[in-house]
């Protein structure tokens, strides 16, 4: 893997520590100074026990909550974002730009159809008339996203008619949608089945040699875990080095 | 940004309760709109009607000590600039009977100089119109009716009338006691007294009162010789008319002091009514002059303390209660808008609760709190403004038809929603103002905005994470 070495992360995470506040007055330290570097097109299986701090971890990268203390810095080509002066603005920009969110609960929106739930980020993103003007091309990357997660044909239907793992594929193709530099997964196999949930693996690692998005993910598979470029395993609110194929040395 | 118009249609499309909102603001901003036209209809119409029984300004005299010097007084306003025409009146309270016994307001004029003051000529009744009305309880006399001549006018008190009069009515009823040669003095009552029942043409009735010179009582007896309608109702039930001079004469009115009979009051006729305040004070500076020069000067005015009023001051009291029961109607209806206003508060206010996942996809997809706030902000004024629009239409078809639709109603039930016995007003009036229109949008839209406004800031205070976190 010389070719990821010479590339610069994507993202990069120096001591970042996230506490809660608690009602007897001490404080719950989730994350204790933890560091992180993603790579581009990097796939990272993060596994840990529940209650760990693994979701914390992906709300304070994704821009959702904000770290007691620490920085991270989010770099596309020339650009670089640091997490510590970004305006509530620029968080909303990179959210929708940068990131792409996969949840375990899929979280598609209800009232829209599969490829308007598909095209939601890019509704977001533009004015009323550039969106207008691009219509009729949004709505063509979005069925052929669909498309590649498998769902040709299902666009007009309602989130509500789909099964589990489908509604995963259409809120991958969401996530994708915006052709994000990193795509989180938090758990997103973790309310299904282990037959479909093979099937959305074997979809997030074809995914991950197509596009050159950058991964995290966050499961309990090991099959998944192993597969992964690296593998972290997160213990007391940092990252244990572990395991004899991962050349993270921290 | 684009989601808030492309969100707001989702939502709303599919949903039924939000537009139960919209509804109840359509509702209340018809029926604020609707009542403000009819009750400002109202207004224009009742001060219309009340203005034509009165004049432009009147003179009143002190019930106790009348108005002398006739002549004097009616050459003296003359004079002044901007008063056209000016007649004398006696004004008396008095019982009546016939068959059963009702009071009235009886006003001696002279027939010539009324007509030139009031719009007397304009709703006394031919003997034609008087049968046609009796046939017909709620007929009006139209409002493009030629005023009727003023020899015609004075023709009803004439001797020759009152004859005629009484030889028709002793061919139908023979045996009252009273002769053709000398018929008793003439009386023209309201159309209303005729319509129920009290009098009827040809009548003649005992009429008795006070002098307020001897304060002995005094009556005499009055032959019913024509009508009229002035189109308020209770003026149609209680007004008569008779010749200044035949009630002068019944009611003693003989002044010693000043040798001269006693009026109750002077009506005047200006040339411009907006001029009334500027030509009372200056009617009111040279009467006062006058009342104090030397007694023998030829201008004179005996001394007496009269009230110089406009019809408007006259009747102050009576537009004042029309225009404040418009005021409290439109109080009582905007609470209907401002309820309408809750449901679209507690309708979203629901819908962010329902939607609090939404709200956190849409902020975890690069929403801002603001534009989420606006989301939420910009349905409730959807809402509100799409229901104060239909409000306002509907409104203004029903006013434009109101009077078509009550006739509907009227087939259909035999029900009068609008008795024009009781309002006097055959249509039921409406006039449509601007302010009124602003006066029922503006505070539409701004309880709309405070009932949007709430639950627009809770969307915005959800935290993502809380909102993502469990299905
Ligand atoms: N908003 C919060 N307030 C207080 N404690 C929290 C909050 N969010 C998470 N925690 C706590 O932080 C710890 C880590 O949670 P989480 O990141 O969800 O774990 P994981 O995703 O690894 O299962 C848990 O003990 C949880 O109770
Ligand atoms: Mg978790």
């Amino acid at each position: 893997m010389s070719d990821l070495s010479t590339s610069l992360p994507v993202i990069s995470a120096r001591k970042l520590v996230k506490s809660f506040p608690m009602a007897n007055g001490s404080e719950l330290k989730v994350l204790q100074e933890l560091d992180l570097q993603i790579e581009e097109s990097e796939m990272v299986a993060i596994v840990g026990m529940s209650g760990v701090g693994k979701s914390t971890l992906l709300h304070c990268l994704g821009l959702l909550d904000t770290p007691t203390t620490g920085e991270i810095t989010y770099r596309d080509g020339d650009r670089t974002w640091r997490s510590t002066d970004l305006s509530e603005d620029d968080r909303c920009q990179l959210r929708n730009h940068f990131i792409g969110f996969v949840f375990q609960f899929f979280h598609l929106l209800p009232d829209l159809n599969v490829l308007e739930n598909v095209m939601l980020p890019t509704v977001i993103s533009q004015e009323t008339g550039e969106w207008n003007r691009n219509r009729s091309k949004l709505e063509s990357r979005g069925e052929s996203l669909l498309e590649r997660v498998g769902l040709k044909g299902r666009e007009r239907q309602s989130p509500g008619t789909l099964s589990g793992g489908e509604r995963q594929r259409v809120a991958i193709a969401r996530a994708l949608m915006m052709s994000p530099k990193l795509l989180l997964c938090d758990e997103p196999t973790g309310n299904l089945d282990s037959r479909t949930s093979e099937s959305i693996h074997q979809l997030l690692r074809e995914l991950h040699q197509d596009l050159s998005t950058s991964i995290l993910v966050v499961t309990h598979d090991p099959d998944l875990a192993s597969r992964a470029d690296r593998r972290l395993q997160m213990i007391d609110g940092r990252f244990q080095n572990d395991s004899a194929d991962n050349p993270e040395t921290s | 940004m684009k989601y808030h118009d492309y969100l707001t249609r989702r939502y709303l499309s599919r949903r039924w309760a939000p537009w139960a909102a919209t509804v109840a603001v359509a509702l209340g901003v018809f029926s604020l709109l609707t009542v403000l036209a009819v009750m400002e209809g109202f207004k224009v119409e009742m001060r219309e009607r009340i203005r034509g029984t009165l004049s432009h300004l009147v003179i009143e005299a002190d019930p106790f000590r009348g108005l002398v010097g006739e002549d004097q007084l009616l050459r003296t306003i003359k004079s002044i600039d901007g008063v056209k025409a000016a007649a004398p009146n006696v004004t008396t309270l008095a019982l009546y009977k016939v068959g059963v016994m009702d009071h009235c307001v009886l006003r001696g004029i002279e027939p010539a100089a009324e007509c030139q003051v009031s719009d007397l000529a304009r709703f006394i009744l031919s003997d034609d119109e008087i049968n046609e009305m009796l046939k017909d309880r709620f007929m009006l006399l139209p409002a493009d009716r030629d005023s009727m001549p003023v020899e015609q006018v004075e023709q009803l008190f004439s001797l020759e009338r009152r004859r005629d009069v009484l030889r028709w009515r002793l061919q139908e009823d023979p045996g009252s006691g009273f002769s053709v040669d000398s018929p008793p003095k003439p009386i023209i009552v309201g159309i209303e007294a005729l319509r129920s029942g009290r009098l009827s043409m040809g009548d003649v009735v005992q009429v008795s009162s006070y002098s307020p010179i001897t304060l002995e009582p005094c009556s005499d007896n009055f032959l019913v010789v024509g009508a009229f309608q002035s189109g308020v109702y209770e003026q149609d039930l209680r007004w008569a008319y008779t010749h200044i001079r035949s009630l002068q004469d019944t009611l003693e009115l003989w002044d010693d002091e000043a040798e001269d009979m006693r009026l109750s009051g002077i009506s005047i006729k200006l040339d411009d009514y907006s001029q009334a305040d500027r030509i009372k004070g200056e009617i009111r500076r040279e009467v006062d002059r006058r009342m104090f020069l030397d007694q023998d000067h030829p201008d004179k005015i005996p001394l007496r303390s009269p009230s110089f009023e406009t019809w408007e001051d006259k009747r102050a009291n009576l537009i004042k209660a029309v225009e404040i029961e418009k005021r409290i109607i439109s109080v009582l209806m905007l609470l209907i808008v401002a309820f309408a206003a809750g449901m679209i508060f507690l309708i979203l206010m629901l819908l962010v609760i329902e939607k609090e996942r939404d709200l956190g996809v849409l902020r975890a997809l690069g929403a801002t709190r603001s534009g989420v706030v606006s989301l939420v902000l910009r349905q409730g004024m959807f809402l509100c403004t799409v229901g104060a629009a239909v409000g306002l239409l509907a409104g203004w078809i029903f006013l434009e038809n109101i009077n078509g639709f009550h006739d509907l109603v009227y087939q259909w039930t035999g029900l009068r929603l609008f008795p024009p016995n009781v309002y006097y007003l055959e249509r039921i009036p409406m006039v449509l103002r601007w302010q009124d229109i602003l006066l029922v949008s503006l505070p539409t839209l701004v309880f709309g905005f405070f009932g949007s406004i709430l639950p627009a800031i809770r969307a915005g205070r959800h935290d993502p994470i809380k909102a993502l976190h469990h299905e």
